[in-house]
Formats: C-alpha cells, structure tokens, sequence
C-alpha cells in the first residue's frame, strides 16, 4: 500500500539538509506565510461613489420563520438602494456560533452577523466587531428611540459593540390547555416561589403531567432568583454570587424533585437543550418551561396546545428588559458604512419594523415598536408584546452584558446541576464545584 | 479519519537514503518523473489539506490562539497548554477515561460480533448475498447524523426500544439520557456497525484453504478444533488488521457522541470523549491553541498505541507466506 521509500518532498528536504531541524524549519516556513496571509485580509477601502454596486454578506441564526421575515426585510432595503444586494446565509442555534468562528478565522466574517449575551464579550473583547460609537455620535446610526438599558447593553468595555435587535425578558410559559382540562389555574406573576412549586406539585398529582421544569440548570432563572436576593450573576468582572447562593438554589429544586413537582432527571435533562422544539412545554413532558417572551412564537409553532406566559415566580422587579439579541459589524468588513446604514434601517425603518415584527424580540426602537403592536396580526406575537408591556412596567435595572467566559459559565451550571439531579452530588458539592469552575471560566482569581 | 491516515503515515518511517544511492539517483530520478506528476494531484491535497494544516497545529499548539484573533497577534506560550491538559484540566481525564472505556468495550465486541457473523455467513445457501447485504448495511450509514438521531429516539424514555422491552414486562430505563447508560448505548450503536470488518473477515475466510479443513477433519477436529486451530490462525492476519483500524476508529468516535448529547458530552459528561471534548475546547471555549495540543497529544497516543499493536502482532499474527522463505 505505501511505497518503499518515502514520499519525495521528504526525500528531497532530507537528502539536501539531512537533519530533522530542516525539515521542522520548513514547517515554520510554511505557517509564517499563512499567518500573514489570514492577517492580511480586510482593508478599509470606502469608496466615494454612494452607486457603486456593494454586496453585504448576512448571516444569522434561526428557525424558517425567521429567515422569510428577515429576507422580506432585506429585500425592502434592496429596493430602495438597488446597489446593495445581499448574501445571506443563515442556520440553526446549533453550530452557528463554530461557523462564525471558522469564518472569522479565515478572515471571511460576514459584513453583518447575529450575537447574543453569550459571545458578544468574546468578539468585541478581540476587536472583530467594529466600534459603532462614532456612527451612533452623528446620527449614521440613530439609536435616540432606543430605551437606555437596550443601548448600554451592547456596549463592552466603553466600545458599542452591536445593535440591540430586539427587547425581551424572562417568561414562564405555561401549557394552558392542560391546564383547563383538568381545572386547574393558571401561574400568576408575582407568585413567590414556594407557592410556585407547590402549584406544580399540585398539577403534578391532578393532570399526572409533572407541573413544572426543573430551573436548576437553567442560568436566567438562576439569575432572576439571585436579584431577588439582592445578588447578581456577576458583579464588575468577578462573580456576584458565593456557594451558599447556589447551594440554596440546589436545595430548592432538590426539594421540588422531592414532592413530585418536576419531571425525572432524564427527562429534565431533555428539557436542558436549547432547542425550541425539545422544551418540555411543548412536548408536552411538563406542564411549564423556562424560556424568553419572545420564543412564544416559536413555541406555538410545536404545539398545539394553547400557551400562556408569566414573570418568573417571586419579585418581577428582578427581570429586566433584555437585549434578546444583536447585530454586529465585522470590523474587516470593506463596507463598513454601507452595512452600518442597513442596521440603521432594519432598526428605526418602521416598514422594516412591522415586517421583522416581535421574532428576535420587541424592536428596540420604541416608536417602531408601538407601530408594531398596532399592526400586528400573529396571535401569539400580540401575547408576547401584552406580555412584556406587562412586565415592562416593573422592570428592574438592567445587569451589566455578561463576562467573557459566559458561555462556559452557562455550560458548567447545567452540568453540575445535572449530576445533583441524578443525585450524584448533593447540593452543597455541586454549588462548591460550580463556583469554582465559573471562577476559572470568566478568569477571576 | 484524516487523523488515521495521518497516523499511519507518521509510524511509516522517514528515514534518509542509505550513501550508495548516491550513484544511480539522478538516472532514478528522471525515470520518475512522470510518476510524480501522475501523483501531483494527490501530493498537493495531502499537502493543502493534511501536511499544512498539520503543522501549523502543532505550532498553534504552543499559543494561546482563540480563532478570534488574526494569527500574526498570538502569544507563544511554551508548554503551558500540555501542563495544563496532564495537570489542572479535569475535564481532559474525564474524557480520557471515557474514551478509553469505550474503545475497550465496544472495539473487541464489534470484532466478534462481525467475526461471528462472517462465520455464519461464509456458507452456500440460497439467498446468501441478500444476507450479507443487509448485515453490511448499518455501516454504510456509518458516521450518519440521521442514525443518531433514530438511535436517540429509539432509546429514549418513550423509544421504541422500551415499547419493546414492555412487551415482555421490562420496564427500560431512559438509555440515552441517563448517565448510567448513556455511553453504554453509544456502545451498542458502534457494535451495531460491524459491517466492514465483517465484509474483511468474509474475504479472509474465503482464502482459506479448503484443503486444509480437510485435513483436519481427517485427523478427526471437530468444528470447534478446526475453528481454533484452522480458522484462526490462518484468519490472525486478517484480525489483526481489522483490529488497528478498529481501534484508531474506536478512539475517534464523535459523530454519535456529538449527536446524542447535542454538542455538550451529556448527561453529566457521561459521553464525553476526547474528540467532544476537543471539539467543546476549541470551538466553543475558543482555546483553538489549547484544543490544538489535545489533537496532538491525541495523534501520538493512537500511534502509540499502533506500534504496541504491531510489536504484539508479532507474538500472534501468523502469515502463512513467512514460513515459506
């Protein structure tokens, strides 16, 4: 199968140096050009002509339904710059965030990419998103109609680092039609959490559904219940919460598995992908889920069950009005002005607006956001945007944007939550274990 | 399988010329020549796409390059990401000793099940070929993600696997999402996939002489005697070739890891192995440089491996050619 002597690049190297130093040396030779090259990439070639034809690669994460929204949306913009054209492409959560990667590795990042919470740090903290704030200073980006909090969210390190394209907040979304079956009430916001867990113990044992998600695993209940305890999940760049926060939280949840409320830790695990269509709720494994007001849509779609939303159990004041997620410029991109124009359209046009509509949240900015509630026609869109005006009105203060190393923390919480689901861990083991792998993931001391 | 291809072209030695090829090279040289040009096209992607990438690993392994950052900006960082890899990452020896768990298991199970099958299906008997086509079949759908994604929910709580199991009064356990069972049935779906050392194994048995069954049965061996003392021996280098590429295989699983526990290793890291967690290190974590060291730490521990295979070989592989010199 392999020839008797070796290949003749080998053979060539080695014949003329003789030594294996040489042939190592050819190697750096050869990563040395490619490093330049990879480098190389991106200038900042404006050109003056505002005709000249300009193509913007697009990419973002979502399900069908959002791509023809935001298609739709782009076209509009198309027609009314008919020298910009787009290359979209777009896919599912899963593998989107490796892709973006391996594109920006290459240096081929899309002119304009989805971020959210989880790697916006990541990106703007190694300048592949260009600083808006001088587009947002004269006006090329009119963030005036944003809310405050939608505007500081995108900012890491005093540099703008995306677009908030879209406003939600925690929502506990609950299987209505289950519930009336079997007469049974409906979650209320405000509801302290022991109350909470026992209506689910209650469901539990009536409609022989378990009554709710384990939240053990989930990080934006956990972050909920952590401000209601006057913490938070970071405070500046180190952790705002100690052992005893996540050990009492442990306990919680051990304490509802105890009294029949949750499913089994299989189950609840199935639960824990991030996946729309694999949430309990709409499986129909459990009688609530844990998710953000806006996906209500997109639950619907997996269900045909009619769905309700709440605040989280206890003090709504802890919920915030989140940056669901954002849009970014890459800072390679050779038409920076041009894509910085699009987002300013997608965000303030209110035709844009009423296209996209609530998919990737309320739109930010607040006037296309009440012409959106007044057009509206989508059932569940319209739950969503009641809901959150709801919620809205109790807003608390909005956290700082998560740390670097977010994502990891989000990944550990489900990981040792799981092993004291299964019971491989007792509360106090798991809440040592998280706090100090969340320490290691976000670099603090 | 890049890597085993890689493997096994780093154990084949590279060694210089001995000095008395000095004469007759340029003569050899030119009778080449369009030899190497009918190669150039394999040369060139073993070179774009295998070598290249390769090294600049290897030298990405000694960085703490994050994919992010343009590569002329990474920092050499020396050794520090295979101290950290042997001392302080406890996630990398969860995945070792998951790895190698499997490969253990389901590596010797997969051989036996396709020995055992290639037995049964090395006879003449009508309708033969539908057989061996259908055994073969699971391999063809190898790395799919789509048979995954049906093993995940045949053995899931409300599977298909259970609904069988009720049939006689089991009641199953939720396999794929609980962590006792969850590699387990990783295994299963490997052992399923026997199909291509069974076809090897099949090819083996036919080049068995039949003469020498004959002589056997005359001395009076049973069908077990011949087995032990026919079958094997002359099939041994066929085992063993099936075994080495079985094992570089065993090791490398991901697809199925990746698919049954979306991406993350789950539950509670019961199936994580090495290539999942290299993968998580690299594109997930953004420790590319990290990730990078773990490939290769990876790429010599297979070709370790591989020679020990090989050294052992000798003491059991019987070639029947040997004898003749």
């Amino acid at each position: 199968m392999y020839p008797d002597k070796a290949p003749p690049t080998d053979v060539r190297t080695t014949r003329r140096h003789g030594t294996a130093t040489r042939r190592r040396l050819l190697a750096a030779a050869l990563v040395v050009p490619l490093a330049l090259g990879a480098a190389a990439c991106g200038g900042d070639d404006e050109s003056s002509d505002p005709n000249k034809p300009v193509e913007l690669s697009i990419f973002w994460w979502g399900a069908e339904g959002r791509a023809t929204l935001t298609e739709k949306a782009l076209e509009l913009y198309h027609q009314k710059h008919p020298n910009v054209t787009f290359k979209k492409t777009w896919q599912a959560n899963q593998g989107y965030f490796d892709k973006l990667a391996t594109l920006t590795a290459g240096g081929n990042a899309p002119d304009l990419f989805q971020i959210d919470d989880n790697y916006i740090a990541e990106y703007a903290g190694r300048n592949v998103t260009l600083d808006l704030t001088s587009y947002a200073g004269d006006g090329r980006l009119d963030m005036s109609k944003f809310p405050p909090g939608l505007k500081e969210y995108g900012t890491v390190d005093g540099k703008l680092a995306g677009v908030a394209f879209g406003e939600n907040t925690q929502g506990l979304v609950y299987d209505k039609t289950l519930l009336d079956k079997f007469k049974l009430p409906a979650p209320k916001t405000g509801m302290s959490w022991d109350d909470y867990i026992s209506w689910a113990e209650n469901v539990s044992k009536t409609a022989k559904v378990p009554g709710t998600q384990d939240a053990s695993a989930v990080y934006q209940a956990y972050w909920v219940w952590l401000r209601q305890r006057g913490k938070d999940l970071y405070k500046g760049k180190e952790l705002g919460f100690d052992e005893q926060d996540v050990t009492a939280w442990f306990e919680l949840w051990k304490g509802a598995r105890e009294r029949g409320a949750t499913p089994t830790p299989d189950v609840i695990h199935e639960g824990n992908a991030t996946d729309i269509s694999k949430q309990l709720v709409v499986t129909g494994k459990a009688a609530t889920s844990w998710v953000w007001a806006n996906q209500m849509p997109e639950l619907k779609k997996n269900t045909k069950d009619e769905l309700g939303v709440v605040a989280y159990p206890g003090d709504p004041k802890a919920q915030w009005a989140r940056a669901s997620m954002y849009f970014s410029v890459f800072r390679g991109s050779p038409n920076k002005d041009q894509a910085v124009d699009v987002l300013n359209f997608l965000a303030n046009d209110p035709e844009a607006g009423k296209i996209l509509g609530t998919d990737r949240g309320l739109p930010s900015n607040l006037e296309v956001r009440q012409v959106v509630a007044d057009s509206v026609t989508d059932p569940s869109m319209k739950q969503t945007i009641a809901v959150q005006n709801e919620l809205g009105k109790t807003f608390g203060p909005a956290p700082a944007v998560p740390l670097k190393g977010h994502s990891k923390v989000r990944s550990e919480l489900i990981r040792v939550a799981e092993e004291v689901q299964f019971g491989r861990q007792t509360p106090a083991q798991g809440a040592a274990a998280f706090v100090a792998a969340a320490k290691a993931a976000i670099g603090q001391g | 399988m890049t890597t085993v291809r890689t493997a096994q072209s780093r154990i084949e030695p590279v060694r210089p010329g001995p000095a008395d090829r000095q004469g007759p090279r340029r003569r050899r040289h030119s009778e080449n020549l369009p030899g190497y040009v009918f190669l150039s096209p394999w040369l060139l992607g073993l070179l774009a796409i295998t070598a290249i990438p390769m090294m600049l690993s290897l030298y990405l392994s000694f960085t703490d390059y994050d994919i992010l950052t343009p590569l002329s900006e990474v920092n050499w960082v020396g050794w520090d990401n295979y101290r950290r890899m042997f001392t302080s990452d406890p996630s990398y020896w969860h995945a070792v000793q998951v790895t190698v768990t499997f490969a253990l298991v389901a590596v010797p199970l997969k051989l036996a099940a396709a020995l055992a099958v290639a037995l049964l299906l090395n006879r003449a008997i009508r309708g033969i070929g539908l057989f061996r086509g259908l055994f073969y079949l699971p391999s063809l759908l190898g790395g799919s993600v789509a048979l995954a994604i049906v093993w995940r929910s045949m053995f899931s709580r409300d599977g298909s696997f259970n609904s069988f199991l009720a049939f006689f009064g089991i009641e199953g356990a939720p396999w794929v999402n609980d962590p006792r069972f969850a590699l387990e049935t990783l295994m299963v779906l490997a052992i399923w996939q026997f199909g291509a050392p069974m076809v090897i194994f099949l090819a083996g048995l036919k080049q068995v002489p039949a003469e020498l069954y004959e002589a056997a049965s005359v001395d009076g061996a049973g069908t077990w005697s011949q087995f032990r003392n026919v079958t094997l021996p002359m099939l041994s280098p066929v085992i063993f070739f099936n075994l080495v590429l079985e094992t570089i295989h065993g090791f490398q699983g991901f697809t199925a890891a990746f698919v049954l526990s979306n991406g993350t290793g789950g539950p509670v890291d019961s199936t994580l192995m090495y290539t999942l967690d290299l993968y998580i290190k690299g594109f997930v974590e953004l420790n590319m440089g990290y990730a990078s060291a773990m490939a290769w730490v990876f790429l010599l521990t297979i070709g370790l491996i591989t020679v020990v295979l090989f050294r052992t070989g000798r003491f059991w592989v019987h070639y029947s050619d040997a004898e003749e010199h």
